[in-house]
């Protein structure tokens, strides 16, 4: 698989610029873009990694087709060979730009990054509080549309569950039900000549309830290690909260994100009343500059820094921070990570990924590495789109 | 306005000094029935009940005199008196939260006294064991109540720990071992293998050491105990335990008729051991008496030839002396002013009630009543037998 995968990036490297994906086209009323991705990342850490695989490790093999059906209908359909799972596999009805419709497996409408594609981060790796506390992908049905001069965009959806990030791969730990979201953006100066034209600032929510039991979003190191258990009962309403905002002035690139969630507690105190809901929340900022001009013969190279923390714990009052799954006050955890990158397009094929982390846990005892509070992690990423 | 704060500020003041008074000594105060309340959510208290053979941890609040230590932990506790319907605990007040102490304790046994149908066997033991001289975990009674339910008497007993050793002994750096019972252990040479020492005495101190540290002493006493010289053996031997505190703490025990103790029936039984730390020299302490006052003539040198280390050591004629010396010191200390008499019977007048509104336990009022009959009767008739044996003995 690796000797496939080490051709298939020199064939494209060698390709000529202007080469365009495969598509098969039908007249105005059906065209099919096949799509593949394949990427390799190498990981060295001096903490615990959660898959223990430090070397190459064929990450993703994902394939698929996009395209339209007649003059209104979207579709996209991509699976994931390494996991044999489906990810976004959906139709999407675009008649009114105002008002379309999307049905079947696709990202919950929540989070600035978490709905970007992959191919497009700035970054190896999301930031933990779009891939740990932003829904992901779910079954349902969402409205879509823009507004108000295409100022404002929106989405709004029901979903089977909250989100394939929030969901336990093999425990009985639980996530969300039936989950309403809703996810709102506005470029106020889109269609001044400002330089905030291409600011864009947002907002979103989604609820949902929990079952009894612990829950399935758990703390995680960019690497994947736990830094906290989250082994708290859990019962009520899941709700979470968020904002952010991107600029991109000329070569640069600024964004930012917040995300909360809160986890009701009904009846799970010791004398059967409720807690302070568990809460996970955290923020980043991130900005990237490019060196390179679009045209440049060498690709696009571009540096990338980013700021983030997560923190898992509580708002409660009644007595010390414990790690009992009763308390009122948790004895949660907090990450705060540096990432420095580097990200180079030698063409529209292929992409090189260089990221260096500085992790920081408050409570390292609970954390990758007990005798480490900080720790260093480099992850090189190979990717090859088509 | 003015008035309020001062009146909610004075309030808090007296609260606060409430509270900061109260001591282990409060808790332990034998002439008072105490009162402890639990609360464990109650799918936690369905659980404990159903898995009372487990010692799974449940989270819970404990509260005596107003006071309330959130978040501790509590599981089911014991061997033989294991019970869903009357669980024996132990509380653990740092189990989730760091160094959490209750008046000062990191840990509280709740003693559900299941075999004993008087209830005061394991207490009275202690006094008396105090009485002797010999360190003892302290111990008082309780209702107590778990939800709001009355759960019955309990005896609130001291934790044996480092901060208890620190207070009985003045040291409470060295090492702790709670002896566990597996298969009848007589002090026969287990082997090399520290596998075999680590089964029956479990490190409640000092436990991230490693095995050489904590049990070479433990596996070279048992060595040296069934070595064929005599000319070397209490010399050796006393390398590796205190043998005149040894004498002395299985005489108490013999005149108390313990049937589940060091020369337990079954083998070795409801003890610590204690090592310093500048030394290999190990110590008793004892653990959980509720099956002393056995018969009032229970022989005095009962099950000694059983036990490898007890039986060579009486061989030796100062400790075989010193053994009768702390049997007749203990029949004295026993009778002078009807001591063991007294202390049984205001003790049953203490629990009586709350022992006759106690649903939870195993044993009916007429057989409290002639459990406390038979320890009186005990305590009466004891110190007689036990100085007529001495004295043939000698």
């Amino acid at each position: 698989m690796r000797a496939i995968f080490l051709l298939a990036v020199v064939l494209a490297s060698a390709a000529p610029a202007a080469a365009q994906y495969p598509s098969i086209k039908a007249g105005d009323w059906l065209r099919v873009d096949f799509r593949a991705r394949f990427q390799g990342d190498v990981r060295r850490s001096e903490a615990l990694i959660a898959e223990d695989d430090s070397s190459l490790d064929i990450a993703r093999r994902r394939v698929g087709i996009e395209g339209r059906l007649g003059r209104a209908l979207d579709y996209q359909v991509e699976y994931e060979l390494g996991l044999n799972e489906w990810r976004d596999v959906y139709i999407d009805y675009r008649q009114l730009k105002a008002l379309q419709l999307k049905a079947g497996i696709f990202k919950v409408p929540f989070g600035l990054e978490e709905n970007t594609s992959s191919t497009k981060l700035d970054f190896i790796y999301r930031a933990r509080i779009s891939s740990r506390l932003a829904p992901g992908r779910d079954r349902g049905v969402s409205v879509h549309g823009r507004v108000l001069k295409n100022i404002v965009t929106y989405e709004t959806g029901i979903f089977r569950h909250d989100g394939d990030n929030a969901q336990p791969s093999a425990s009985a730990r639980v996530f969300g039900g039936p989950t309403i979201a809703l996810r709102a953006t506005a470029e106020p100066f889109r269609d001044s000549t400002s330089k905030f034209k291409s600011l864009q600032v947002g907002g979103a929510v989604a609820f949902a309830n929990l079952p009894l039991g612990f829950p399935a979003v758990r703390a995680r190191t960019v690497f994947g290690a736990s830094f906290y258990n989250s082994d708290v009962w859990v019962q009520g309403r899941r709700q979470r909260s968020g904002l952010e905002a991107r600029w991109r002035p000329g070569r640069w690139s600024l964004q930012s994100e917040y995300i909360r969630v809160s986890d009701e507690r009904r009846g799970q105190s010791v004398e059967n009343g409720d807690l302070s809901p568990l809460v996970a929340h955290g923020w980043y900022l991130s900005a990237t500059r490019a060196l390179t001009g679009k045209r440049s013969r060498f690709g696009v190279v571009e540096v990338a820094s980013r700021y983030e923390t997560l923190r898992f714990g509580s708002n409660g009052l009644a007595g010390e921070p414990s790690t009992s799954a009763r308390a009122d006050v948790v004895a949660g955890n907090t990450d705060r990570a540096v990432t420095l990158g580097v990200n180079w397009h030698l063409n529209k094929w292929i992409k090189v990924q260089m990221n260096l982390v500085r992790e920081d846990i408050e409570r390292p005892s609970i954390g990758p590495s007990p005798d480490q509070a900080a720790f260093w992690s480099r992850v090189f990423r190979l990717q090859l789109t088509m | 306005m003015r008035n309020t704060i001062l009146l909610i500020a004075t309030l808090l003041l007296v609260g606060a000094s409430v509270a900061d008074a109260q001591s282990p000594d409060d808790l332990f105060d034998s002439r008072t029935l105490q009162e402890v309340r639990l609360y464990i959510h109650s799918s936690d208290l369905a659980q404990l009940r159903e898995r009372y053979l487990e010692d799974t941890y449940y989270p819970a609040d404990f509260e005596w005199r107003g006071i309330r230590a959130r978040n501790i932990g509590v599981r089911v506790r014991g061997l033989a008196t294991r019970s869903p319907i009357k669980p024996g605990l132990r509380i653990d007040f740092d189990r989730y939260v760091a160094q959490q102490t209750f008046l000062g304790m990191s840990a509280l046994v709740l003693d559900n006294a299941l075999k004993d149908p008087s209830m005061i066997r394991e207490r009275t033991s202690m006094a008396f064991i105090k009485r002797m001289g010999q360190p003892a975990p302290r111990e008082s009674f309780a209702r107590v109540f778990i939800n709001g339910s009355y759960e019955g008497v309990y005896a609130l007993v001291e934790v044996v720990d480092a901060r208890f050793l620190a207070q009985a002994l003045g040291d409470g750096l060295g090492y702790l071992f709670e002896h566990k019972y597996v298969n009848g252990f007589h002090a026969e040479d287990l082997g090399d293998d520290y596998e075999a020492y680590k089964l029956r005495f479990a490190a409640a101190t000092h436990r991230l050491e490693g095995d050489y540290t904590l049990y070479a002493p433990i596996r070279e006493l048992f060595r040296e105990v069934n070595q064929p010289v005599d000319g070397v053996w209490r010399e050796r031997v006393g390398w590796f335990i205190d043998l005149n505190q040894l004498v002395t703490y299985v005489a108490i025990e013999t005149f108390l008729a313990e049937f589940d103790g060091f020369l337990g029936g079954s083998g070795m039984a409801n003890f610590y051991l204690y090592r310093p730390v500048a030394t290999n020299v190990h110590r008793l302490i004892a653990w959980d008496r509720d099956t002393t006052f056995q018969e009032i003539e229970a022989p005095i040198f009962a099950r000694v030839d059983e036990n490898a280390l007890f039986q060579r050591a009486l061989m030796f004629p100062d400790l075989r002396r010193l053994f009768l010396d702390v049997l007749d010191q203990c029949a004295r200390a026993a009778a002078q002013d009807r001591w063991l008499e007294a202390e049984i019977w205001w003790t049953h007048q203490l629990i009586r009630d709350a022992v006759g509104q106690d649903t939870t336990r195993m044993f009916s009022n007429e057989e409290y009543e002639g459990a406390i009959g038979h320890l009186l009767a005990f305590a009466q008739g004891r110190p007689a037998f036990v100085a007529g044996e001495v004295a043939k003995a000698r």
